[in-house]
């Protein structure tokens, strides 16, 4: 599936009507949306609460299971639906300070700081340009054929499957980049410097899972432990599977850096749509994936409160339409399919083109 | 020996603080389970339930709370930051307290209905029941402790904090003169009138005088100095327009006292936003003292950092809040989105933002 070329005229009339349905909606914004998102973060401490007690104090497999379940369910629903979205400054307009950007420190080993940088600023602003956005492939990942073949790229079925697993390391180191200091490129003050936050951060968060909670239930420590290992397991994998689908399905584009040079704000507009993949199903999940299922939406307007991308997703789909736009949109195991493919497909060196495009993997400072 | 415990934070709460322990000690937590179940049990600011509200004029209203025990209490004089939530959003405001230090805590507050004024006219229809939040009390907006003549001038809804001045002096048994000068429009606009000319009548050292501004116009400088005859330019207290205060202000300068005016003014109303004026505006940042100039073309971002200022800030398109930054007045207009922000502190992204007036930004 090629790109959509629109003339510069049309891609003003195109930036102008999602421009309108933005405002549209901001103008609407206001008590459901607090609601919603002071119910998401009660749901979410009323699932932990259950969860570790469950682990706690149960003793058969049945209790243990549903502790690791709902457990699982919390750290989905603080990672994606409040987490992510209040860092995105969804929720900035309420005048919470508990739900602010600036000072929110989510439940994970990635340090807010750190991610509001390699996410908001470098990921959202780059989406899917080669070389300057990192997320594309993590610079471990070969996507596309315009990332260079290196005698490493084969392992990369393996390679993903550690990330998928770990998921949540993975994206707290992003912004150490140390693809740089193995390359010897880094001072390793400056190492020190970027990995202190996460050092942090990660201390505190090991100590709770596999320490405090466990020390707190006495002779049922292993059970507490392995429950909450299971759980930090099973939210990797989601979010890691969520966040593959929203830029890696076979439908999503990538672009040059000459591509981008010099873009208006429809193509920007543009862009975002083509990089991006959308998920179709229940209302479960989209709330559990944070609304990445409407990464399509997410990506156009990251600061309108998520669950309104529900509303404005038919008619971002029906402007689309109206200009030619391809609209990738499909169910989760066809979606998440075709990423698994494509990290198989371009493991061998096929598909390789010629120089030109500056390779994703000399990614640039 | 020495007692432990004194100076430094105790040993035990500051390891119930400890951040090893989130999220057992997650405060925020604890405190909207408490709150869930009643709001009064909160511990962030100081609730305050309505236990009555009473019309003071056509426009004006006045609400008795009661605070939290642990409120720490007020004297004359002084204001209160009142958090409110409407359609979602927190929103603050100062509000003078319009009633003397009461044994039993209560407190008032007194508001007039601005137009354009949301905060004000959501407050007003609140009922007995409802529940919000007060700050500590704040302000050194205060009668003088000495028993010497005393001067209050207020004008329109500037007669809530001499409100209190008065109710608190009548309670102390003054018996040395106090002059209150009121201004406002006519008799039915005469906040505590009744209050006020039943006190005058009773206590001999107090000297009410009114001027409606409806039949002699708004107080020029003569009628103002006619206003304050035979005061000696005693301590004063004023509370108003900036205009008010400025024109007494100047009355005691050239007197050559200027020290022995205090003064208060309300905040001007909303700002009109300018269309399409080309004008540079000033920007005041509040935290490093600078003043730059902001023109209608540039974004607020570019002109600080213009100005050499360097403000946090990321994607420059308005999408990574990066640079968002508390406006503390002014009004700006977001080019991306096309929203005007003119109400007080309220979140703004600089890198997309246009000066629309002069502001003043937490920098």
């Amino acid at each position: 599936m090629s790109k959509a070329h629109l003339s510069p005229a049309q891609l003003d009339a195109f930036q102008r009507e999602l421009d309108a349905l933005r405002a549209e909606v901001a103008g609407d914004i206001g008590q459901r949306d607090a609601e919603h998102i002071r119910g998401v973060v009660a749901s979410a401490r009323a699932h932990a609460v259950a969860g570790r007690s469950l682990l706690m104090f149960g003793f058969d497999p049945l209790s243990f299971a549903a502790g690791v379940l709902a457990l699982a369910k919390a750290k989905i629903l603080e990672n994606m639906e409040i987490g992510h979205n209040v860092l995105h400054g969804q929720y900035d307009w309420m005048g919470d300070p508990t739900l602010n950007s600036q000072t929110y420190e989510w439940d994970i080993v990635c340090a807010s700081r750190d991610w509001r940088k390699t996410h908001n600023v470098e990921h959202h602003n780059h989406t899917n340009i080669l070389g300057k956005d990192d997320d594309y492939g993590y610079g471990l990942l070969r996507m596309t054929g315009e990332q260079r073949w290196t005698w490493r790229t084969p392992l990369q079925p393996l390679s993903y499957l550690l990330l998928a697993l770990l998921f949540q390391w993975g994206v707290a180191i992003q912004d150490l980049k140390l693809g740089r200091w193995f390359k010897g490129r880094m001072q390793p003050g400056e190492l020190r410097q970027r990995a202190a936050p996460f050092l942090r951060k990660a201390r505190g968060q090991l100590f709770k899972d596999y320490l405090l909670f466990p020390l707190l239930a006495f002779w049922n420590w292993p059970r507490v432990l392995a429950g909450n290992a299971l759980a930090n397991l099973i939210r990797n994998l989601w979010t890691n599977a969520i966040i593959f689908c929203g830029h890696f399905t076979l439908d999503a584009q990538v672009y040059s850096k000459a591509e981008v040079a010099d873009e208006s704000r429809g193509a920007w507009y543009l862009r975002q749509i083509q990089g991006s993949g959308n998920l179709e199903g229940g209302r479960w999940l989209h709330l559990l994936s944070g609304h990445l299922s409407h990464q399509i939406e997410h990506h156009l307007f990251p600061d309108i409160p998520a669950p309104r991308y529900t509303e404005m997703a038919p008619r971002v789909r029906e402007i689309c339409a109206r200009y030619g736009v391809r609209y990738n949109s499909a169910g989760f195991w066809r979606q998440y399919l075709g990423v698994l493919w494509r990290i198989l497909r371009h493991a061998l060196p096929l598909d390789r083109r010629p120089a030109g495009l500056a390779p994703a993997t000399h990614a640039e400072a | 020996m020495q007692i432990q415990g004194q100076t430094q934070p105790k040993p035990l709460a500051r390891w119930l603080r400890s951040r090893w322990l989130h999220p057992l000690n997650d405060a925020v937590a604890w405190e909207q389970m408490l709150c869930a179940i009643n709001p009064m049990w909160s511990r962030r600011d100081y609730p305050a339930r309505v236990l009555a509200v009473i019309d003071e004029t056509a426009d004006t209203r006045s609400l008795w709370l009661q605070p939290v025990a642990r409120w720490p209490g007020h004297r004359a004089g002084q204001h209160v930051v009142v958090e409110v939530e409407i359609d979602g959003r927190r929103l603050h405001r100062s509000f003078s307290l319009s009633s003397a230090p009461t044994a039993d805590g209560r407190v008032r507050i007194t508001l007039k209905r601005q137009p354009g004024a949301r905060v004000s006219a959501w407050i007003q229809q609140l009922r007995a029941g409802d529940v919000l939040r007060l700050s500590a009390p704040q302000g050194d907006f205060l009668a003088p402790a000495d028993d010497a003549p005393l001067l209050l001038i207020g004008a329109g809804s500037g007669i809530t904090p001499l409100m209190a001045m008065v109710e608190e002096l009548r309670a102390g048994g003054r018996h040395a003169p106090l002059v209150l000068v009121h201004i406002c429009r006519n008799e039915e606009d005469f906040i505590f009138g009744a209050r006020l000319r039943e006190l005058a009548s009773r206590w001999p050292a107090f000297d009410l005088r009114v001027h409606f501004s409806a039949v002699a116009g708004r107080p020029d400088a003569v009628a103002l100095t006619r206003l304050l005859a035979g005061t000696g330019h005693c301590e004063a207290r004023v509370c108003g327009p900036r205009a008010l205060v400025a024109a007494v202000e100047s009355l005691y300068r050239a007197a050559g006292v200027a020290g022995r005016v205090r003064s208060e003014s309300y905040r001007g109303r909303v700002l009109p936003a300018a269309d399409g004026a080309a004008s540079a505006h000033a920007v005041h940042c509040t935290n490093t003292e600078r003043v730059f100039t902001a023109g209608a073309d540039t974004s607020l971002l570019q002109a600080a950092e213009a100005a050499g200022l360097q403000p946090a800030h990321g994607c420059r398109i308005g999408i990574c809040m990066s640079c968002q930054c508390r406006k503390r007045s002014g009004s700006v207009l977001n080019l991306r989105t096309g929203e005007r922000s003119s109400e007080p502190d309220e979140l703004i992204q600089l890198c997309v933002s246009v000066a629309q007036s002069p502001l003043e930004l937490a920098l």
